[in-house]
């Protein structure tokens, strides 16, 4: 990983089009400005990290799981009926 | 073409049917083409699966069948990149995990997919009422049949 040290106001530039500029500083806070080109994805690690390891944990699922759900669902759905009636 | 599913095995399947990611899944960079396959006509549940890797697919589900009021915002830039015209160009998919015995959808990182365009993109929404765990329905165990 590569370290710098900014003040703020201060910029970084990562490749030709990304830039990341200190904002402000509050305490152990820093607000940080970036810009890209809109085809490139910016979002705060932990949201990225939470959605891929859902991906990863999700494309393990397998048909008999699904099966279950489903009929689950269906027999909901008639008991609701037989509630109804 | 071809389509090679470990789930399902090898069936035809119509080039047009195919749906392009160009950034793919997330955890899944490499992967930027799929298909929607259907098992169950009644069904609640659709595959999402890889095109050129068997193993990889994905259970997904419409998020307005569990939470009516559920709307991806997309802004002016993301319009433009997706192609996107009008609202009923765009399917939105959520893809479903098991957890824990409970099935649950990520409405965090939905799938927003440009219909006649066949392109799709993982979106990854900063409004925090939704979650990546939004349970759809509790997995028990199949019972008997009980006389009412």
């Amino acid at each position: 990983m590569l370290v710098l040290s900014r003040l703020r106001d201060e910029t970084i530039m990562i490749g030709d089009e990304i830039e990341i500029t200190v904002v402000d500083i509050r305490g152990e806070k820093v607000r940080l400005g970036i810009s890209a080109p809109r085809q490139i994805q910016v979002h705060r690690k932990e949201v990225f990290d939470s959605i891929r390891r859902e991906n990863t944990s999700a494309s393990e699922v397998e048909i008999e799981e699904l099966k279950i759900v489903e009929q689950n669902l269906r027999r909901r759905h008639s008991r609701t009926r037989l509630q109804r009636s | 073409m071809l389509l090679t599913s470990s789930r399902f095995g090898s069936m035809k399947v119509d080039d047009q049917r195919a749906i392009q990611f160009p950034k793919g899944i997330l955890g899944f960079p490499r992967h930027k083409q799929y298909v929607l396959l259907q098992p169950n006509e009644d069904s609640y549940f659709y595959w999402l699966q890889a095109t050129d890797r068997p193993e990889l697919a994905f259970v997904v589900t419409d998020p307005s069948l569990y939470v009516s009021s559920y709307r991806v915002p997309l802004n002016a830039e993301q319009r433009i990149e997706f192609g996107i015209e009008a609202t009923d160009q765009v399917q939105v998919f959520v893809i479903v995990n098991n957890y824990d015995n409970v099935f649950t959808a990520n409405f965090q990182g939905p799938l927003v997919i440009n219909v006649h365009r066949r392109i799709g993109h993982q979106l990854v929404l900063t409004d925090r009422r939704f979650t990546t765990r939004v349970p759809l329905v509790e997995l028990e165990e199949p019972v008997e049949a009980v006389a009412v």
